[in-house]
């Protein structure tokens, strides 16, 4: 298992260093606003705000309702884009 | 991209998926926690709801969908059948056609032809005070007229060239097939002298 650990620190660590990952995080921002997710998250926000009231609403209360949300709602095209980028990351660099 | 042909030390397929897929989790994490800050700190400073306004005054300003009103609801051809007075001519010109029609009437326009309608002026009157002079000098007087006016043609000819882009066009005629132009109408005959 730490052979495995060790693998995956490894290539975190190229993806980090080599921009790849910096990349891939814009690539995702910039698909996910164009298809709207962000908005309609936003929107989302909106109702946990008016719930816990615009004084006491904290970091904690959005994570806790936006993340799994956010997940669920990426569209399959830029989840299938995001996974190639990586895979294809993956099969020039893991060896 | 086969990965079954790729021998990878350590790794095998399905862990390099799931590393993957890990991969992407990061990523859309990454993602909605930039979103929270960002809204959360909206939040805090205030400015989340700014572009929410209020129902009373979205209905003020929505867009008008009216025959013969813009979408502002204002009325755009009002001024079309107005009439003005021209203050050359004292006629009364259609508000559309006023502009057009004082450049021609004051002669202050590119195709107001200005010179010709003032040598047309001053030629009836030069006409009517040589005739009323004297009725002997009258080749005398004829090749004064036509010479003044020649000369008065000329000078306005000269007069006009620095101020209109028509220099450009004598130039042209005269010297066509030397170098590039010194104005900035000529795209294709520029090309074509390269040639």
């Amino acid at each position: 298992m730490s052979k495995d650990s060790k693998m995956r620190a490894t290539i975190n660590q190229k993806l980090t260093e080599m921009g790849e990952r910096e990349r891939l995080k814009e690539l995702l921002r910039s698909k996910l606003t164009e298809c709207g997710w962000r908005d309609q998250l936003k929107a989302h926000c909106k109702d946990v705000i008016k719930e816990k009231g615009l004084e006491h609403v904290t970091v904690e209360d959005l994570v806790v309702e936006i993340t799994p949300k956010g997940r669920v709602l990426v569209p399959d095209s830029v989840k299938k884009e995001l996974l190639q980028r990586i895979r294809a990351f993956l099969a020039q660099h893991a060896t | 991209m086969k990965m079954e042909d790729m021998s990878l030390s350590g790794l095998d397929n399905t862990k390099l998926e799931a590393l993957a897929q890990d991969i992407y989790s990061d990523l859309v994490e990454d993602a909605c926690l930039g979103l929270c800050f960002e809204v959360h700190r909206a939040v805090k400073q205030g400015y989340f709801f700014l572009d929410d306004t209020d129902q009373e005054s979205m209905k003020d300003f929505e867009i008008v969908d009216q025959p013969g009103v813009d979408i502002f609801g204002q009325v755009y051809n009002q001024w079309k059948n107005k009439e003005c007075v021209c203050p050359n001519c004292n006629r009364s010109i259609a508000a559309s056609r006023f502009a057009p029609h004082l450049e021609k009437c004051l002669g202050m326009g590119r195709n107001s032809s200005r010179i010709a309608n003032r040598r047309i002026a001053s030629s009836n009157n030069m006409n009517n005070k040589s005739e009323s002079d004297q009725e002997d000098n009258d080749d005398v007087n004829d090749n004064d007229w036509s010479y003044g006016s020649e000369k008065k043609a000329k000078k306005r000819k000269s007069d006009k060239n620095p101020n209109s882009p028509r220099r450009s066009k004598s130039v042209k005629h005269k010297n066509v097939l030397l170098g590039p132009k010194p104005c900035c109408r000529s795209g294709s005959s520029v090309r074509a002298v390269e040639r």
